[in-house]
């Protein structure tokens, strides 16, 4: 029998995000048969956007279904899986499969592995993902006839758009009365007065800097670098700096010629914020920091002695 | 309003994590610690509590850490704690879920809170699987909530790139709090020392109608140590050799200064 491996296309305005390419080539890694499942609002293209990267499209139309809710999403696509009975859905481990995942396996009976950073098929799916702080890797194995799966942003290379597949509509499953959960309102990012995404220097501290008060010795750097500061999410958490300079997924992106990492320990949602700088130097007193993957220079020491000794090195 | 939250002693980030000659996780040279994202749901649930009347529970399934963790939960202002003694890796999330549900489902809680994720394994998967157990409505990623009226609340989801929606959920609900809601209290001497005299139910799964444990649908294959990257170029010496290498290295091989 051939494997039918789904996964649900992420969009929001009427855009396709880019990650659903990244899913289709998870999907197509361990399926026979890629199909990507559209839930949308009627007269929308997101179905013909997804289409290049899946061999068919089952769309499914509904004025409910956007703004995305988790409730009713979640009955469009287990009507669907329990019609059509796919070997495994994936979605992104973003907030939409966050919020779907675990709904869909509960309803389906099936197995969820999240976050997986690989996939194959190994008598069912098999996925990996990153334990510990990433200080280790987990295998695990779906038991259940349909599997479900969240697959991190980025750890699978999206696939070229190829000969678009064909786009099925489908009767919608839904009783919008039965959702318990409702749309109210979107609020985009706010910018802040400096724009961080475009400086050439980036210096971000973490909670390694420890307090807000000797959070300054990153400022400092940033001065005299003539960089502009920014920060990891605790940071911002605790209220040391703006929630603008937050640097991650959650945050902002930069790509700066030069980004100093101080006192960060290089968790996925940081690093996917700032991995593609130029330079990357990291200063950190654990040299098991997972920061120093990524980093191109790195200095393994208190950073509260190795930031002064910087500061004097570039006043001389 | 009567609140549940869920709490889970995860590994400390200290720990030395081995694996031992059968690739199994050394467990005895763990610590262990509450999940940071959990002390935010109990600190969400106690003002809760304190503007709109009610009580708050904490509850737990583990062993080692687990019934410290419910003693923060009491002292900084839970009333009472459940403490499932059960081996939390002998369970896949779905597993956790169903055992934390039936001692939950009596309580008629109105609200349950969790933590997005758990700091060790993030699985991301209990609260919102906690809540279809229940029957109850979930939303993820929550960074504020407003008080409830007729039955829902509004509560503000976080999404990417610094993007944020609000969603009415009915209630009972499921929510999954995220880092920075809040600012979590420390717990008074006065706290902790009124935490000793509340009430810590124990319970088994068999207590709770598992003669036996819930099958995994999540089959634990095995672990191993992530693929080598191309390291760091790492600089060796005192904080002013390391730093007077940087400089050069910035100035004369990259040119980024
Ligand atoms: C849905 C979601 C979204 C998220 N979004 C983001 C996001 O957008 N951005 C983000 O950053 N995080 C985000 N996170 C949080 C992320 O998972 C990590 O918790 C966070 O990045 C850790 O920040 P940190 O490295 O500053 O702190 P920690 O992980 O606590 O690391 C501190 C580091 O400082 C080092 N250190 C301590 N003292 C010193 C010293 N004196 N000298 C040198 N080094 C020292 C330590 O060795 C440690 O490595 C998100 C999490 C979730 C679940
Ligand atoms: N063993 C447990 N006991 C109590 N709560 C738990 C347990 N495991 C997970 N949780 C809750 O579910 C959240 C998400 O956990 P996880 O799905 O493991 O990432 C945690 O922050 C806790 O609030």
């Amino acid at each position: 029998m051939s494997r039918s491996i789904w996964f649900v296309a992420e969009h929001q305005d009427g855009q396709l995000h880019r990650g659903a390419a990244e899913l289709a080539a998870a999907a197509r890694a361990v399926g026979d048969e890629t199909v990507a499942v559209v839930c949308s609002a009627p007269g929308g293209t997101v179905a013909q956007q997804v289409a290049p990267f899946a061999d068919r499209v089952l769309l499914v139309e509904d004025p409910s279904l956007e703004p995305y809710t988790a409730g009713i999403w979640a009955q469009a696509v287990v009507a669907l899986a329990k019609e059509h009975a796919p070997a495994a859905i994936l979605l992104p481990h973003a907030p939409l499969g966050r919020d779907l995942g675990p709904v869909l396996a509960a309803r389906l009976e099936a197995g969820l592995m999240t976050d997986c950073i690989a996939l194959e098929w190994d008598e069912g799916l098999v996925g990996k993902r990153s334990v510990l702080r990433r200080k280790l890797v987990a295998r695990e194995r779906v038991t259940t006839s349909i599997a479900v799966a969240t697959c991190q942003r980025a750890a699978f290379s999206a696939v070229a758009a190829g000969e678009p597949g064909t786009v099925e509509t489908v009767e919608p499953s839904i009783d919008a009365e039965a959702a318990r959960t409702r749309f109210v309102a979107m609020e985009r990012a706010e910018m802040g007065e400096e724009n961080i995404t475009e400086a050439d220097v980036v210096v971000a501290g973490g909670r390694g800097l420890g307090d807000a008060e000797k959070f300054g010795v990153v400022q400092d750097l940033a001065a005299a670098l003539g960089g502009v500061m920014g920060a990891s999410r605790p940071v911002v958490d605790q209220g040391w700096v703006a929630h603008d300079r937050q640097i991650g997924s959650s945050g902002i992106t930069v790509r700066p010629k030069l980004y100093f990492a101080l006192g960060i320990s290089g968790a996925v949602q940081h690093v996917v914020g700032m991995r593609e700088s130029d330079v990357i130097v990291a200063i950190n007193k654990d040299p098991q920091a997972p920061i120093f993957e990524y980093a191109h220079y790195g200095i393994a020491d208190d950073l509260f002695k190795v930031v002064p000794a910087l500061l004097a090195e570039l006043e001389s | 309003m009567r609140i549940a939250v869920c709490m889970k002693a995860v590994v400390e980030p200290q720990s030395r994590i081995e694996l031992d000659g059968d690739g199994n996780l050394r467990r005895e040279q763990l610590r262990y610690e509450v999940n940071e994202y959990d002390l935010y749901a109990v600190e969400e649930a106690i003002r809760l509590v304190d503007s709109n009347d009610g009580e708050v529970t904490v509850i737990t399934l583990g062993t080692e850490g687990a019934v410290q963790g419910l003693r923060k939960g009491l002292a900084m202002g839970a009333a009472d704690a459940i403490h499932i003694d059960c081996d939390p890796y002998a369970l896949d999330p779905s597993g956790v879920a169903a055992l934390l549900a039936a001692a939950l489902r009596e309580g008629a809680y109105d609200l349950v809170l969790a933590g997005v994720e758990s700091d060790d394994l993030g699985g991301a998967q209990v609260g919102v699987l906690l809540a279809e157990e229940l029957g109850y409505a979930a939303t993820t990623l929550v960074v504020g909530t407003s008080a409830p009226s007729e039955g829902s609340m509004e509560v503000r989801r976080e999404l990417e790139a610094g993007e944020h929606s609000t969603v009415e959920i009915q209630l009972p609900a499921v929510l999954t709090i995220q880092s920075g809601i809040n600012e979590p209290r420390y717990p008074s001497l006065k706290g902790i020392m009124a935490a000793k005299r509340k009430e810590l139910v124990e319970k088994t799964p068999a207590d709770l109608g598992f003669a036996e444990l819930p099958l995994p649908r999540v089959a634990a294959l095995g672990l191993e140590l992530p693929p080598p990257r191309e390291l760091a170029r790492m600089l060796e010496g005192s904080a002013e050799e390391t730093a007077a290498e940087l400089v050069r290295i910035l100035r004369e091989e990259e040119r980024a200064l």
